[in-house]
């Protein structure tokens, strides 16, 4: 009876292995996600934005509640090589970064840039890092996915 | 104001430039703005290609171009990545493009208006001679109605009347030629060009044609006091203007009544065939009493044909009686008819004649042959050979008997 189990116990681990090692193994490196120019989205009555181009729709209404704010007039958004997207408005205080997760964008990082919130910022893809340009002063921040450059 | 609007323009495009220039010195830009202005400008650009009107406009939007491409050019990656699938370079070649075809479409604008401009000063020129000889016309017609029983002061207005004519057929036969030159081979493209460009016009040649036809018709139904060369020269001019309308007529319609050609084609043609009309009706009762008034009386005839018959009818039945008589009175009849033939009705009336389609070449050679006829059987027989006869036998008689009368 005992060596029976034993028999049964093998063989369902033995089995579980030999599942676990035909699973999906293949792997793209290399991928650029980079997105030219950054995406200038009017957000709907439902807080939600959605960009055609780069096929892509979420709600920003955690990033308002994240800074205080009840609404925007547009947000940017770009993406890095990486595939991290960037997010930031004016009025904002904080670039979002965010990773594409299944059906959900999880933050990655939160980089704070102007305590007075930005004025007119913009995104420019400058090869490997990321560009916020605040028009409104003249300021430029360089970033990556992580933090300020 | 146009000219403002443009001047206005042209300096905000400048500034447009210079400030993303400016921008772009500074690197404190933002690549979606560039992208941004790159579409605005360049819609702005092809809005301007395709609406200029003139080649001054096309010389402006030239530079432009030149410069919105060298502010752009450094950004050719950028903006080949946001307009994808399109392309910096397309964009710039199909704006080229535009240019180009603008400007080959203002240099036909340019070449019709001018056109236009060369057509509405002849037209004017034209109505303005017409309507000059028109009441020239007028006027010697009245005075003509007032001096009938004037002789004197009649014939001097008829005359001056005729000169007016004279003038005018000249005039007509001018407009004539310059419409056959110019419309008689038209391609369609051309045609509908002059088509679009005559609605500027307020007078075209079309209405030119069908007042001089008008006034035509007036001076025939109108006048009295003319004669038959009178009007064999009117028949002249008729055919002269019918063979031109023939060869002309489709063209013009279509390029000066171009919603209605073939109704507009058809009333001119109704308007030669009235002025015939009128001329007939006064050419056959005029060459009648022309010969009436040389003694000559023809049968009655009332068209071409019946005329040439009435010629032939009166030569043969005088030739069939000189040869069955052969006497003075139609030697002199032969005389007198070959006389008139010959020294008016040939001599002057024959080109009015044969290009008014009285009679034809071949009509007026047979009727010359039957006069030859005619002469042959008028012309008083000889008796010198009966004399001479006579006389020989009067001669020999004569030696006989004085040789018998010696023996």
């Amino acid at each position: 009876m005992v060596q029976n189990k034993r028999t049964a116990l093998i063989t369902g681990v033995v089995l579980l292995l030999l599942t676990a090692a035909c699973g999906p193994s293949l792997v793209i490196q290399g991928v650029d996600y980079a997105q030219p120019v950054e995406s200038v989205l009017i957000p709907g009555d439902d807080q939600t934005v959605h960009d055609q181009r780069y096929a892509i729709r979420f709600s920003i209404a955690p990033l308002l509640a994240e800074e205080g704010v009840d609404s925007v007039d547009e947000i940017r958004l770009i993406r890095n090589s990486s595939g991290y997207y960037f997010v930031t408005a004016a009025g904002f205080t904080n670039v979002y970064v965010m990773n594409a997760a299944e059906s959900e964008l999880q933050l990655q990082a939160t980089i704070e840039i102007s305590g007075s919130g930005l004025g007119n910022p913009a995104f420019n893809q400058r090869g490997d890092h990321i560009e916020l340009v605040d028009l409104a002063s003249g300021n430029v921040y360089r970033m990556n996915e992580e933090e300020l450059l | 104001m146009r000219i403002r609007i443009n001047h206005t323009i042209s300096i905000l495009f400048t500034l447009m430039l210079v400030a993303g220039v400016l921008s772009s010195a500074t690197a404190q830009s933002s690549d979606y703005e560039i992208q941004q202005d790159f579409r605005a400008e360049y819609e702005e650009l092809v809005s301007w290609v395709d609406n200029a009107v003139s080649s001054s406009d096309l010389n402006e939007i030239s530079d432009r171009i030149d410069g919105f491409e060298e502010v752009y050019t450094e950004h050719a990656s950028l903006i080949n990545s946001a307009i994808f699938p399109d392309t910096f370079g397309a964009r710039m070649s199909d704006l080229r493009s535009r240019y180009t075809a603008a400007v080959q479409n203002i240099e036909t604008i340019e070449q019709l208006n001018e056109r236009v401009e060369e057509l509405a000063g002849e037209v004017e020129q034209q109505r303005a001679r017409l309507d000059e000889l028109n009441a020239q016309a007028d006027q010697l017609l009245a005075d003509i109605q007032q001096s009938e029983a004037n002789e004197e002061r009649l014939s001097v207005l008829v005359a001056q009347y005729r000169q007016n004519i004279e003038a005018k057929d000249e005039f007509v036969s001018g407009v004539l030629q310059q419409l056959l030159q110019r419309y008689q081979s038209l391609d369609s493209s051309v045609m509908a060009e002059l088509s679009e460009a005559s609605e500027q016009l307020d007078d075209n040649p079309l209405d030119i044609i069908r007042t001089i036809l008008a006034e035509y018709i007036n001076q025939t139904d109108q006048v009295s006091g003319l004669e038959a060369p009178d009007y064999l020269r009117m028949k002249t001019q008729h055919n002269y203007f019918r063979d031109i309308w023939d060869r002309i007529g489709e063209n013009v319609s279509q390029v000066f009544a171009s919603d209605r050609s073939v109704q507009a084609e058809q009333e001119v043609t109704d308007l030669l065939n009235q002025w015939d009309s009128s001329i007939d009706n006064k050419l056959w009762s005029a060459l009648t009493t022309a010969f009436n008034q040389n003694e000559i009386t023809l049968n009655e005839f009332n068209s071409s044909t019946t005329f040439y018959n009435s010629l032939e009818a009166y030569v043969g039945e005088a030739t069939a009686v000189s040869r069955e008589v052969n006497s003075e009175e139609d030697f002199e009849n032969f005389r007198n008819f070959s006389g008139y033939w010959n020294g008016i009705v040939k001599s002057q009336w024959g080109e009015y004649l044969t290009k008014g389609e009285v009679l034809t070449f071949d009509q007026i050679s047979s009727i010359d042959r039957q006069l030859e006829e005619w002469n042959q059987a008028a012309s008083p027989t000889s008796n010198l050979m009966l004399i001479l006869f006579l006389v020989s036998i009067a001669v020999i008689i004569g030696l006989v008997v004085m040789l018998v009368s010696k023996k």
